[in-house]
């Protein structure tokens, strides 16, 4: 890049070619006051606060606009600047209501701070305030427009970096103001309510609604979001000893820049809740044997948990006690918790939720990849020549990962999305394949992606550097290939041939990135699919390729983490296979069925409500009634801690020390943001005080003894704890981009298995949370504005299907699938194709669980994890 | 003519004709407005789709020109001109003369959609103030009787019609 030296007031400073004249001074340390400029935003000279005077000219230029050039000699505070600066400032205040003492942004506000530092006070202007209606229906955003400078920030936010579009200027002039589509209110718009518009905002006309009026934070504390697996930096602003306001960390670090979703942004309230636990607690019966809890100390609720466990232990075996650990628990507590289990309980008994979200596939791809797809950088996404998404639902799971995509998309990348659903995605896609899936079929994208790989071969774009350099089986997987013909095979499928040839004309000679929706991993063909990607990454060189290769956007925020602690069945710290397979443990669907058969008599559930996050929640609660002994370690009280023995009140994410590992194998660590509320504790603390009950020999006294031992055991992790964040570490002898003794491993295409249409159950129910949901209902339930936005959690029925139904454009109807049924208001979703159904999960006490069964994704005919066969029947 | 009705297969046609020109909106709702006399806020969706536009955009700039307007308009749309030379004429009793003919107030359209009334900040015809404009034609040197006769043009023509 060429350097360009200039002068800034009388200094002679250097800048790279391209920067604007404010870059150039801000580089150089020397500050331009600024309204409508943001960093990670275009340049848009809205404002033009930021003018600075050419010296040899004289004319005044707008810096954030200007490009730097050689030899320009620049003045940044001369009188004349200055008096046009206030001329500016004092038009602006003259359009301002005069409402400051009112205003929620108080001294943050930059108009303000502006307005001071020019020594403006009144402005001798007649006031023109342009009032407008006060919007405050829906419970996060207020929108008071008569506050807006039309800096444009809100807008270029909303389409540069969250690319929703949900508003714009509308009018001109004095009556310009940004508005939705058809000026409707925010909740009737398509606004996701990701906040990005309210924390940029430079003054008070976008601010955060709070359910009561809680003041200036007095100071601000930077977390990280424990909700999805994309791990955004938060900043949080305590008032009192309390979370009052979450805004984007201005870490240059992060994954979100300036962007957050509705969870992070609006629904961390729930650490304020009243539910929330604060004394531990046993269960007792009164005097007419009703079952009732009771506050006991943290000893005696540590004297009874070892004992009774201990005693378990003793009468029926190590094999008798099972611990659940949790995702959305930090990398210090799986681990201390999978040791708790193996080295103190002698058991291979640990599992979390995460297992049933897809952590067994993912750790065959880290397999079969050699560790090359741990770590994959979001950011690298928006320089990818081909993104190739697939069943993802990454707007309502990890909204930021969206974001991402999106930019992608909007920056050139050629989008392939294979969804039947209409996503914010199908929009930005250059191919949106829309498999059929009317009959009962399957999506078989695993069959498009090796008709793909066919015609990759057949027209010798291969990447064959790469294949001679990295790999090996590369024969038997082309001659595997010629079942995948794409005239072919597409007749009983879901997908034409004329649409594969769309769809290579678009990767040919390319390299592509692959989202591969977590719930995918799921499905009975989800191995199908991932190797059939595996192969095609293998073929075309993307793997380890920047801005390709494979990204997982699993749903919970630590579920690589809890993976790589440990804290699943097959896996030993650090990913390691088990040495043999009468070691493992149980997983999910076994451990209820081994509880029902009576092996199982107590349990530890460390962060889960699993009476509520798993499939058929009537029979997990009849089954927990048979344990002798349930200790539930959770934030909030919940129905899982309703029937628990022994209740251990544990700490949010933002009251606790601790490390999570992101999607993208990014290990961030957070220190506690406000203290846990009464006597509830640090999880970490209170598992290091049941292995020092249970007297192990060696005891975890500080969250860095924890990280000593997790550094010294799994060397993926050894920059833990360092510093802020750290990126899982590959081991140099078992990667083929660092050894030349590894190879990556072609393995032959299989064909999908396909599945019979089942005529007594002839919807497939898509079953997943709705963007302002995720978890086991102990955070975003819990949440107040949550709540407040009260969605009813209408089913979603094609249009199509309503008709054959005979249903009106709304009303009520059942659903039943061979596990159960439930009642749901529903709507007509004239974007969904026949056939399909959505149930958003987490509302009515997450009554759509009912329809899903134990161990489903076994069944060969199953559609799916998240995918369920249903009948709707009106009402 | 009820403007609620909008003939989607002329809207689907304009659309074809300009989705692969570039820099297409302008003209494509210029047409729209041609057609329908305004642009059906329905028809923005399907206009932002087909140019891989979002709805808010394409509705920002139907809002910034007033040449768009996304309310159904009169067949008559009169543009009474309020420039400095037409005011120094007397154009503002020109218009109050046609507001107390016509029932209307600035911005307003007829409820039998035959007149909109609409004041501009100079025609250009500063040499005929005062003046005002009838969808394409001037009418210039106006006093109150002139604009009498030129109204009552406007609503023969509405009879003749019927």
């Amino acid at each position: 890049m060429e350097i360009i030296v200039l002068t800034i007031n009388g200094q002679k400073v250097t800048c790279p070619s391209g920067a604007s004249l404010l870059q150039a001074a801000e580089k150089n340390g020397i500050k331009i006051p600024t309204l409508c400029y943001h960093p990670d935003l275009k340049p848009h000279g809205a404002c033009r606060v930021c003018l600075v005077e050419d010296e040899k000219t004289g004319r005044l230029m707008a810096s954030c606009v200007t490009p730097a050039a050689q030899d320009m000699s620049i003045l940044t505070a001369t009188p004349k600047i200055l008096n046009h600066r206030r001329n500016i400032v004092r038009l602006m205040m003259a359009e301002h209501p005069e409402s400051c003492i009112v205003c929620s942004k108080g001294n943050r506000c930059e108009l303000r701070n502006i307005a001071a530092s020019l020594g403006v006070g009144e402005t001798g202007l007649y006031p023109m305030p342009n009032y407008t209606p006060y919007e405050q229906l829906n419970p996060f955003i207020i929108r008071d427009l008569s506050k807006c400078i039309l800096c444009g920030k809100c807008i270029r936010a909303d389409h540069e970096l969250v690319v929703t579009g949900a508003i714009d200027y509308n009018h001109r002039g004095f009556h310009s103001r940004p508005a939705t589509f058809y000026e409707k209110p925010l909740e009737d718009s398509i606004c996701t309510f990701c906040g990005t518009c309210v924390s940029i905002c430079p003054t008070g006309a976008l601010s955060v609604k709070n359910t009561r009026y809680v003041g200036t934070p007095e100071k601000e504390i930077n977390s990280i979001c424990g909700f999805c697996s994309v791990g955004c930096s938060l900043k949080m602003g305590i008032a009192g000893g309390k979370i009052v306001e979450v805004n984007p960390s201005k870490r240059k670090i992060s994954v979100n820049g300036a962007t957050l979703c509705i969870r992070g942004h609006f629904a961390n309230d729930f650490i304020n809740s009243a539910d929330r636990l604060t004394q531990p607690m046993i269960k007792k019966q009164d005097e007419n044997s009703n079952d009732k809890h009771i506050p006991v100390s943290w000893e005696d609720a540590f004297e009874i948990v070892t004992t009774r466990l201990s005693e378990i232990k003793r009468e029926h075996g190590p094999d008798s006690i099972a611990f659940i650990g949790s995702s959305k628990c930090s990398n210090e507590e799986n681990f201390l918790f999978q040791k708790i289990a193996r080295d103190i309980f002698e058991t291979g008994n640990i599992v979390g939720t995460g297992y049933a979200s897809g952590q067994k596939l993912l750790a065959y791809i880290d397999e079969r990849t050699h560790g090359s797809c741990r770590v994959n950088a979001l950011a690298d996404l928006e320089g990818a020549e081909v993104v190739f998404v697939i069943h993802s639902d990454l707007e309502s799971i990890v909204p930021v990962a969206d974001y991402h995509v999106k930019r992608a998309a909007k920056k050139g990348a050629r989008m392939i999305l294979v969804d039947p659903f209409k996503t914010d995605l199908a929009a930005l896609s250059a191919l949106w394949i829309r498999p059929d899936m009317s009959k009962g079929h399957r999506m078989n994208t695993s069959g498009l992606i090796n008709s793909l790989a066919r015609k990759i071969v057949d027209g010798n774009f291969q990447d064959t550097d790469f294949i001679n350099q990295y790999t090996f089986g590369l024969d038997p997987y082309v001659a595997s290939l010629a079942n995948f013909d794409a005239e072919k095979i597409t007749e009983k499928h879901t997908w034409s041939p004329e649409i594969v040839k769309q769809a290579f004309e678009l990767v040919k000679g390319r390299k592509v990135a692959f989202v591969v929706g977590a719930y995918t991993l799921n499905d009975p063909d989800g191995k199908q699919l991932i190797d059939a990607v595996i192969n095609f990454s293998f073929l075309t060189g993307g793997m380890g390729a920047k801005g390709a290769g494979i990204y997982i956007p699993v749903a919970e925020n630590n579920l690589v983490g809890a993976m790589d602690m440990g804290a699943v069945p097959d896996l030993l710290p650090g990913r390691v296979k088990m040495p043999s397979e009468k070691y493992m443990g149980l997983d999910m669907g076994a451990f209820i069925t081994c509880i029902e058969s009576g092996k199982i008599k107590a349990a530890y559930i460390m962060g889960e409500n699993l009476l509520r996050s798993l499939p058929q929640p009537d029979r997990v609660a009849a089954t927990f009634g048979k344990l002798d002994l349930l200790v539930v370690q959770d934030i909030v009280c919940n129905r899982t801690t309703q029937i628990a023995d022994v209740i251990l009140p544990g700490a949010a994410v933002y009251e606790k020390y601790g490390s999570f590992t992101n999607m993208e194998g990014r290990i961030q660590t957070f220190k506690p943001v406000v203290s846990p509320p009464g006597n509830a504790r640090e999880d970490w603390d209170i598992l290091s005080q049941v292995v020092k009950g249970m007297g192990y020999p060696e005891q975890y006294h500080t969250i860095e003894k924890i990280r000593q031992e997790i550094r010294l055991k799994i060397p993926m992790y050894q920059g833990l704890g360092n510093q802020q964040q750290d990126w899982i570490k590959n081991n140099e002898s078992d990667n083929p981009f660092l050894s030349t003794h590894v190879k990556f491993s072609f393995l032959p295409a299989v064909p999908a298995i396909s599945a019979a249409f089942d005529a007594s159950y002839p919807l497939i129910a898509k079953i997943s949370s709705p963007r302002f949901h995720l978890g086991s209902g102990t955070r975003t339930s819990r949440s107040e504005r949550i709540r407040a936005y009260d969605r009813k959690g209408e089913i979603e029925i094609s249009t199509a299907d309503c008709g054959a139904l005979g249903l009106n454009s709304s009303g009520r109807v059942r659903i039943k699938s061979e596990f159960g049924s439930i009642e749901r208001e529903f709507i007509q979703n004239r974007h969904l194709p026949a056939g399909l159904v959505f149930i958003p999960m987490g509302v009515n006490h997450n009554d759509a669980m009912n329809l899903v069964g134990l161990g489903q994704k076994a069944h060969p005919n199953s559609a799916g994890c998240m995918l369920s066969r249903v009948l709707i029947e009106k009402i | 003519m009820d403007p609620k009705e909008i003939d989607w297969n002329k809207l689907t046609a304009i659309i074809e004709k300009h989705r692969t020109q570039k820099w297409s909106l302008i003209p494509l709702l210029q047409e729209v407005q041609e057609v329908y006399g305004y642009i059906p806020p329905e028809a923005i969706e399907p206009i932002a789709e087909s140019l891989k536009m979002l709805p808010a955009q394409v509705q920002g700039v139907a809002t910034f020109y007033s040449g768009f307007s996304l309310k159904p308009k009169g067949k008559c749309v009169l543009k009474v001109c309020r420039g400095t030379a037409c005011h120094v004429k007397g154009s503002r009793s020109i218009l109050r003369h046609v507001k107390k003919e016509l029932h209307l107030e600035e911005g307003e359209t007829s409820e039998d959609y035959q007149f909109t009334l609409e004041t501009v900040a100079c025609l250009g015809a500063c040499f005929l103030a005062p003046t005002m404009m009838v969808n394409r034609e001037y009418y210039g040197k106006l006093n109150p009787t002139k604009v009498t006769s030129v109204l009552g043009q406007y609503s023969k023509n509405k009879e003749d019609d019927g």
